[in-house]
């Protein structure tokens, strides 16, 4: 909402004080974003009369004009082509500082001193575009500066209103509210019309809550012309173009007294005029050239032959006033909030009407605003106006009382008010005190829908008493500790342990392109946005690997080609009956292993280092033993992929692997990567349930041997190890692989398996014998489930 | 005999002055003290020496060996210094060279602001709880006191999905508010409870991105007050960004909260005397906040009469941007390794 300085204090009677105002405004709840001069620019461009318009003598297209600007004359020369001698111009002086940021000093053009500049609509910020300079009425007076003569000597308040206070979307609505803050009046406005001796128009409303009020007049025999300049500089001041003075008036009602009127031609339709639904079909073009299909629910003005206007948003474009008008149908209404939202919304429509109304305008003011709009119409179009029409259906009724407990106030606001206070300063606010069955009541005004709870009253009291009057108190809360759930514990100490591991935290948006997401997961259909922001933000994500492999192709366009990353959020899968959300923790590497350096060769990451971290961050978080078998999702590198699990081997708790060479040339990424994604919730499930640990750590020395095993190539070292840690697994405490060979001295389609075995009992030290013993049966069981032969 | 030992003695003496390692000065001793050492051999004739004169050569004997060990001891302590010394020369290393530094990781900045935020209100009493991303109508606003026409949903853009199997419909919640009415369904007060969490709109541009995240708090007991919202919103704050700054609170809007605050916090990086960052004004608004609207109370069926609450929502990035100094919130979602561990660094979280 802008409203301009001169034009507040048409309302208000108070002193102006710019920063004063802005923060008192700001202080009660209608935050003021800011308060310029509208002059910025114009403060060195005065009006000036062409004495003489010569031809410059060493250029054909310039001129030298002497200008009269008050109290001196000025020689200036010009490249424009519409001046001449007796012109009113506007002049940049000499130190003018243009809105479009043009400095205007002394100079000499072609060998001709030029004082200044005749400046053009473009240069003084008037519009955007525009041929050759500004020409004034001849009215004006040389010297008068511009701002002036523009109505630009103003300040420019801009307010970001709450949605509550619709109240405050016109400039009476605001000086109302100042003067309730300050304590000072509010000027009368009491406008004078009179009313010739015409039939009163027949208004019919036909829609049961659509339209609780309605009011209409015939004006006739008006000029449509031009609006006055006063008109014109108002509504300029805030943004709002100039159409016709009928036009402008109804514009100018809006903005001042906060409701929205429409002036239909009269010649264009039939009087009476009905409110009613739209039949189902019904077309309407409207005074934005657009048009719409309506139906039952949308609310129209309509004669007995057609609609004319969209109820509370827009009129249609057939009865629209133009300057062939003479006779026209006022309207001034006050429309059902909801009805005028869900229309707009439909039809996607925005306009100053439908904001207005959506935010509930004052339906005790549809008199006062028509009659000065007619008082307005007749001083600038002439006519004469008819009665007004007042029509109603009863279905609006000014809220009930608001009983309002003043102990009850204070103890939720934390102040102290006595219940004087609290009254004078609701009865500032236009409340009316009553007394209902004993208690004490308080009636809002018309103006004021958002109030209709105790709870409203005690916010308008403590908004208008200060909220910086409030003393300011820790709550008194009980010594039982929070209630922590240990399961989201779990998801926040994710990050950490990942970030511990040497990678950085992603974070990626929740929802991806449609084609991506069934690239990496053609089996699940993924949730779908209604109204996405664009296509590659269309569908939820069912996994968090596509985003990370575009935060990598990110960094890698980047150069940055080493990368280490994580994300932990959630992923949404259709289930049987509802969307299924579940928290999932995915890491990606790429580029070098380490970065060269004096102490170590560079390689590149492989597999084996994803899985590394992997079964790291599971041990961490006391899930060790996971068991990684080969396969998993299509996107991965067939020969180099598995999902992992806990020890009993149930669902995969995720999946590791390379990306698949033809996704990565698809994606475009110069480089390999590799990935795991797994399941929180599973991941959480495999840690141990106590934080007890089972077994004590044996006191007596361990015995290391060492075996090498020829195998066949297809032999999966995993099973191999498992099968031999399984022998005795009191005994043998630990198997690691240490090698695996393959090469010349081998037979083809064979290896090598070199392993480790640590051997230790938890009550004795133990034998030679016993050493010998475990080895055999090491040997013995390579031989008979792997027909491993000792090298 | 005699002149035997004493030119042994100074042949031992000099051979052990000679040595130039410990091992060296070993052989020495053995050669002279050994089973097969020439005093050994020598102390064998002895037994051919006049009984008279042996006790006199004994004991010229045992203080050659007396000697001799003494020498010996004296000479391998110089040697072993000189080895010492010898091997720290050897073992001399660049200190300057740089070490082996293992991978550095980090957190997301908004996962640090997110944490650190999360302790404090733990430590003030109030455990985080997380609710669905993807909410019904019901929860996302009706409850929360804003009916389907309210002119508050524009204040939302939000990001509708299909309706459910239920038919009832479902958004991408537009601030994690719902996470309270779940609360509320299922406790009884006194509730202390925040909920974290990712939130989406449907809004992109230099100021807005898409998703981000908020902490949404909530406190229903017996006689909560405004004066009380503000002391603990103000106590936040300044545990939050270290620094005692003035904390202003202004009347705002929200259909969930009455009255509902805006609390604006002295600009940290001019102190209040107006910057860029401020917009001259030495205020930056941070968060909403207000006492709980007895409607949504009556929504969850707590009895207004019995019970009051204040529930606050703080934007994460923003918090990130103004305690990090991170001017740009896109940056926040371009996962730029460099950016994530520039703001890696150096911070305690």
């Amino acid at each position: 909402m802008k409203v301009t300085r001169s034009w507040l204090l048409e309302h208000w009677e108070g002193d102006w004080d710019a920063e004063a105002v802005g923060r008192r405004l700001t202080q009660a709840g209608l935050e003021v974003a800011s308060i310029t001069r509208l002059d910025k620019g114009l403060e060195r461009v005065v009006v000036g009369r062409l004495l003489e318009v010569g031809k410059h003598p060493d250029a054909d297209r310039l001129t030298v004009c002497r200008v009269d600007v008050g109290d001196e004359e000025l020689t200036i020369v010009c490249g424009a082509r519409n001046h001449k001698a007796g012109d009113h111009v506007a002049v940049a002086r000499e130190g003018a500082e243009l809105p479009n940021g043009l400095k205007i000093v002394k100079s000499r053009i072609r060998g001709q001193t030029s004082q200044g500049m005749l400046a053009s609509e473009t240069e003084l910020g008037m519009a955007s575009s525009s041929e050759g300079i500004l020409v004034l009425s001849p009215e004006t007076i040389p010297g008068t500066s511009l701002a002036q003569v523009l109505g630009r000597d103003d300040d420019l308040i801009e307010l970001e209103l709450t949605p509550n206070r619709g109240d405050c979307l016109g400039v009476r609505g605001i000086a109302r509210e100042l003067a309730a803050l300050t304590g000072s009046n509010l000027r009368p406005l009491a406008p004078q019309v009179a009313v010739n001796d015409m039939a009163r128009a027949e208004i019919r409303i036909e829609h049961p809550t659509g339209c609780p009020r309605y009011a209409g007049r015939v004006i006739r025999g008006l000029t449509v012309a031009p609006s006055p300049a006063w008109l014109k500089n108002r509504l300029e001041a805030v943004g709002l173009r100039s159409i016709n003075s009928v036009v402008d008036v109804t514009n100018f009602i809006l903005l001042d007294l906060n409701h929205p009127m429409h002036a239909f031609d009269l010649g264009q339709l039939e009087l009476p005029l009905v409110v009613r639904s739209a039949f189902p079909g019904e077309k309407l073009t409207l005074l934005n050239g657009s048009t719409v299909e309506l139906g039952p629910d949308n609310l129209l003005i309509a004669d007995g032959r057609r609609p004319l206007a969209l109820a509370g948003i827009m009129g249609g474009q057939d009865t629209g006033v133009t300057g062939a008008t003479t006779d026209i149908f006022l309207e001034c209404a006050y429309f059902s909030p909801t009805l005028v939202t869900r229309t707009g919304r439909n039809l996607g429509i925005l306009s100053d009407s439908r904001y207005r109304f959506e935010r509930g305008i004052d339906p005790m003011g549809l008199t006062l605003a028509m009659e000065r709009a007619t008082e307005l119409i007749l001083s600038i179009c002439g006519g004469r106006a008819g009665p007004i029409t007042l029509a109603e259906n009863g279905t609006w009724k000014l809220g009930a009382p608001i009983p309002l407990r003043y102990d009850r106030i204070n103890r939720l606001a934390g102040i102290d008010l006595s219940p004087a206070a609290m009254d004078a300063l609701l009865e500032r606010l236009g409340c009316r005190k009553t007394v209902v069955g004993g208690l004490t009541c308080f009636q809002p005004p018309s103006h004021r829908h958002d109030v209709t709870l105790e709870e409203d009253l005690l916010e308008e009291v403590v908004r208008v008493h200060g909220y910086d009057q409030v003393t300011r108190v820790l709550p008194r809360v009980e010594t039982r500790p929070a209630e922590v759930n240990p399961r989201e514990t779990f998801s926040r100490m994710l990050p950490r342990r990942m970030a511990a591991l040497g990678y950085l935290e992603a974070v990626n948006y929740s929802f991806i392109g449609e084609s991506l997401q069934h690239r990496f997961d053609p089996d699940v259909v993924a949730e779908k946005l209604l109204n996405p922001i664009s296509e590659d933000m269309a569908v939820l994500r069912t996994s968090l690997c596509p985003g990370l492999l575009e935060s990598a192709r990110h960094n890698l366009s980047r150069g940055n080609l080493d990368l280490r990353l994580f994300e932990v959020g959630k992923v949404f899968l259709p289930g049987q009956d509802h969307l299924m959300e579940k928290e999932r923790l995915a890491g990606l590497i790429a580029g070098e292993a380490y970065q060269r350096a004096w102490h170590t060769h560079s390689r590149m990451v492989d597999f084996f280092d994803l899985k590394g971290d992997v079964q790291q961050l599971a041990a961490s978080l006391g899930c060790s033993g996971l068991t990684f078998v080969a396969g998993g999702p299509e996107f991965l590198h067939p020969g180099q992929k598995a999902t992992f699990h806990d020890l009993e081997n149930n669902a995969p708790i995720g999946w590791i692997g390379m990306l698949h060479p033809e996704q990565q040339r698809f994606l475009d990424l110069p480089q390999a990567l590799f990935l795991f994604e797994l399941d929180t919730d599973r991941l959480h499930a495999c840690r141990p349930t106590s934080n007890k640990s089972d077994g004590s750590l044996s006191r007596f020395p361990a015995l290391e041997r060492d075996f090498a095993f020829m195998v066949d190539d297809g032999i999966g070292a995993g099973a191999f190890m498992a099968a031999m840690s399984g022998i005795e697994p009191g005994l043998i405490q630990d198997v690691r692989l240490i090698d695996v060979y393959r090469g010349e001295t081998l037979p083809d389609g064979k290896k090598s398996f070199a392993i480790r075995c640590v051997f230790r009992a938890l009550d004795h030290t133990l034998t030679d014998q016993e050493a010998q013993e475990l080895c055999g049966r090491i040997i013995e069981t390579a031989f008979r489930l792997f027909g491993a032969r000792q090298r | 005999m005699r002149k035997q030992l004493e030119n042994l003695q100074s042949q031992a003496l000099e051979e052990v002055e000679r040595a130039s390692s410990a091992h060296e000065l070993e052989e020495i001793r053995v050669k002279i003290l050994g089973k097969k050492g020439m005093l050994t051999h020598l102390l064998r004739g002895l037994k051919d020496v006049a009984d008279a004169e042996r006790p006199e050569l004994g004991t010229i004997a045992n203080v050659l060996k007396e000697t001799f060990n003494a020498a010996l001891a004296a000479r391998m302590q110089v040697l072993q210094h000189q080895e010492m010394q010898d091997r720290l020369a050897s073992e001399r290393i660049d200190v300057s060279l740089p070490g082996r530094v293992p991978h550095g990781g980090g957190l997301h900045p908004v996962r640090q602001a997110l944490t650190e935020m999360i302790e404090i209100f733990l430590q003030m009493g109030f455990p985080a709880m997380s609710g669905p991303e993807v909410e019904s109508d019901w929860h996302n606003f009706g409850a929360l006191n804003i009916p389907p026409d309210h002119p508050a949903r524009e204040m939302h853009d939000t990001f509708y999905l299909h309706p459910g199997r239920d038919g009832k419909q479902r958004v991408l919640r537009t601030h994690t508010s719902p996470v309270q009415i779940r609360v509320m369904e299922s406790q009884k007060p006194p509730i202390r409870v925040i909920a974290p969490g990712k939130v989406y709109r449907c809004d992109s541009d230099l100021t807005h991105t898409p998703m981000f995240h908020q902490v949404e708090g909530l406190l229903v007991d017996r006689d909560v007050h405004f004066g009380q919202l503000m002391g603990f919103i103000e106590t936040f704050l300044r545990r939050f960004f270290e620094r005692q700054l003035p904390v202003r609170f202004r009347p705002s809007f929200f259909p969930f909260t009455e009255p509902s605050t805006e609390v604006d916090m002295g600009c940290l990086f001019c102190e209040g005397s107006g910057c860029r960052i401020c917009k001259g004004s030495g205020w930056i608004e941070i968060l909403g906040a207000g006492l709980v609207h007895p409607n949504v109370l009556g929504n969850v069926g707590i009895d207004k009469e019995m019970y009051s609450g204040f529930a606050f929502g703080v934007g994460v990035e923003r918090m990130a941007m103004l305690k990090y100094g991170i001017g740009d919130l896109r940056t926040f979602y371009e996962n730029d390794v460099r950016f994530l561990a520039h703001h890696a660094r150096g911070r305690g979280v």
